[in-house]
């Protein structure tokens, strides 16, 4: 598995060295960048980890790059450093989706959890989104027949009344149903529902 | 005989002829004064009735209309003026004297008026009446010299309105305008602050982070000393940076192009009292100038020394009004000092400064004030001193803050011309 990166985007270059000496002493990867601009031409989209992000910067803020980030569908969570004063701005960013926010001067630990936390989230959110790609996948890979079984079989259909709606006979049904049931991988008529369930969600 | 006869006869027809030209001439006599006596009668009537119509408007006038003598007797008033003033009846007005409605401060104002208005001119004022049943109202009059047959005035005819409600209007909207000024003043400053705190807090998170950093790899052993060499100089660095931040706001004023100038600070202070009366007028203060008119000229920035009196006449007028003082006078005064140096002093008479405080007034962030941000006295100090001065506060043995501030003099010194209306007003 790739090792998670903390990306730093903050004008101030000492403080981004500084975040980046402690942050390092957390076994993780970071980066940084002088801009919202650079951090932009520079991230690669398929790269875990957790954006930290200065609320106030010349050029692009940081608000503006988050909603450049929420427009191009990047999940990366963002944890917003404020000023203090600044806690009308960490409101706006977090109703824009921010992961979270610490206001300076912060407590060390305190800013470390946080990065922890986002860094969870977003391995959870890359998981989920592999297993939901994975199982579109999947799906794909079923014949329309296939897949009028497997919509009357989630519908509690027999095998017998499935082949009376198709107009096929009840043995070529079971065939139908036991290379679909193959692909899915599914064990029971319960795996499938739960399958078809988390499909419907995902597409 | 005969003859007599003739002459008798004829005599008689002469006397019956004169008589009869005498009887018609009495009788048309008679018919002209008749006729005079029917026009005469007619004119009274019409007098009358003029007189009626003219009653007539004046009593059915919505605004107040009255007529008083040259001592403020009135002579007559109309219903609309008998309900203006709350009179029940006539009798409670007529015959009395005019101040017993008027406000004590607005007496000999009014006063003047009527003397203008006695002397032939016509006048508008306004005044702060208080009714007979104790209302406080604005009034406004147009009052004309009323003259007699001879041309002597003999009354004042008074159209009198209330504006207060134009008045209260006309107030608020001032008092909305001052609150927005000092919103802005408070925020310009507010905004400084905030400024120097953003600027802080970045070579500051950053010493906290490499500290932390140091830390945490200490406690995990997983450090030896020479890596901390890199991250210590950081913090120094940062350090460094912290305090040139400070200083940079130390020399805001002085580093600021200031514009020197040859000043004549006593037009300088009238320029400051033209945009702090109104304030200060608000809140029941006035300012009074006691300007030495044989200045020499100083060299400074006329903005940045206006910032400064400015400045001392608004803590005066607002330490004065928050200590409910019951006499309310800021006084600026100007003198030279030995021909090389002026100084500028506010004299108050609001509540003076506690000795406990009196050092620290000039310090950054320290304020007595609810809304205060304590950088007005610590901006006016640096820029006095930008400009080679001192400043100091002193606190009245009778209550009352006094603040003095010296100015180098430059070359010149003030032309004669500027003396005239430099005296005390």
């Amino acid at each position: 598995m790739i090792t998670p990166t903390v990306f730093i985007v903050d004008d101030d270059q000492a403080v981004a060295r500084s975040l980046r000496w402690l942050i390092e002493t957390i076994r993780l990867k970071v980066e940084t960048f002088a801009s919202a601009q650079d951090f932009l031409d520079g991230y690669d989209l398929s790269r875990p980890g957790c954006l930290v992000l200065d609320v106030r910067m010349p050029g692009m803020s940081g608000l503006e790059l988050q909603e450049r980030l929420v427009a191009q569908r990047i999940q990366v969570p963002i944890i917003f450093i404020t000023g203090h004063g600044d806690v009308q701005m960490a409101v706006r960013a977090v109703q824009a989706g921010a992961f979270d926010f610490v206001e300076k001067p912060f407590n060390d630990q305190d800013l470390l959890d946080r990065i922890q936390k986002a860094i969870h989230f977003d391995s959870g959110q890359r998981d989920r989104n592999a297993r939901r790609a994975q199982l579109r996948a999947i799906f794909a890979s079923l014949t329309p027949r296939e897949r009028e079984v497997l919509d009357l079989v989630v519908d509690g259909k027999p095998n017998k009344a499935i082949a009376n709606t198709l107009g096929l006979s009840a043995k070529t049904v079971e065939v139908h149903r036991a290379k679909m049931m193959e692909k899915l991988q599914a064990r029971s008529v319960a795996d499938l529902v739960k399958m078809a369930m988390q499909n419907q969600a995902v597409s | 005989m005969r003859y007599g006869l003739i002459v008798l006869a004829g005599a008689l027809a002469i006397a019956l002829a004169l008589l009869t030209v005498a009887f018609s001439r009495l009788r048309n006599a008679r018919r002209q004064l008749l006729d005079k006596e029917i026009e005469h009668q007619g004119m009274l009537d019409r007098l009358k009735e003029n007189e009626y119509r003219l009653r007539a408007i004046i009593e059915s006038e919505p605004e107040c209309v009255k007529l008083q003598a040259a001592d403020g007797t009135v002579l007559e008033i109309n219903p609309a003026g008998l309900k203006l003033v709350d009179a029940d009846r006539p009798e409670d007005v007529i015959g009395k004297t005019i101040y017993c409605v008027v406000a004590p401060e607005f007496i000999e104002m009014y006063r003047e008026n009527m003397r203008r208005v006695f002397s032939g001119e016509s006048v508008v004022y306004e005044f702060k009446a208080i009714t007979l049943k104790g209302r406080i109202a604005w009034m406004e009059t147009h009052g004309v010299p009323l003259r007699d047959a001879r041309g002597v005035i003999y009354a004042l005819l008074g159209i009198t309105r209330d504006i207060t409600e134009h008045k209260q209007s006309e107030e608020q909207a001032r008092r909305h305008q001052t609150e927005l000024a000092r919103v802005a003043r408070l925020s310009t400053m507010g905004e400084m602050a905030t400024g120097i705190a953003h600027e802080l807090n970045q070579p500051l998170s950053a010493i906290a982070n490499f500290a932390r950093g140091c830390i945490r790899r200490l406690r995990m052993d997983g450090m030896t000393p020479g890596d901390l060499i890199e991250p210590l100089e950081e913090v120094c660095e940062q350090a460094e940076r912290a305090g040139e931040i400070l200083r940079h706001v130390r020399d805001f004023v002085r580093k600021s192009d200031l514009q020197m100038r040859p000043l004549d600070i006593n037009q300088t202070v009238r320029t400051v009292v033209k945009f702090t009366e109104l304030e200060a007028r608000q809140q029941g203060a006035t300012v009074r100038l006691d300007l030495d008119a044989d200045l020499p000229r100083v060299q400074g920035d006329a903005i940045m020394i206006e910032q400064v009196i400015c400045n001392l006449v608004r803590n005066a007028v607002e330490a004065m009004a928050e200590g409910q003082s019951p006499r309310r006078e800021v006084t600026i005064r100007t003198r030279p000092i030995d021909g090389v140096a002026i100084e500028v002093e506010t004299v108050d008479t609001g509540p003076g400064i506690d000795g406990g405080i009196i050092d620290q007034v000039f310090d950054q962030f320290f304020t007595t004030k609810p809304d205060g941000v304590g950088m007005g006295l610590s901006i006016s100090r640096s820029i006095v001193e930008s400009h080679g001065g001192r400043i100091r506060a002193e606190s009245g043995r009778d209550g009352g803050a006094t603040f003095r501030f010296t100015l180098q003099a430059g070359q010149q010194r003030v032309r004669r011309h500027d003396h005239a209306d430099s005296l005390h007003c």
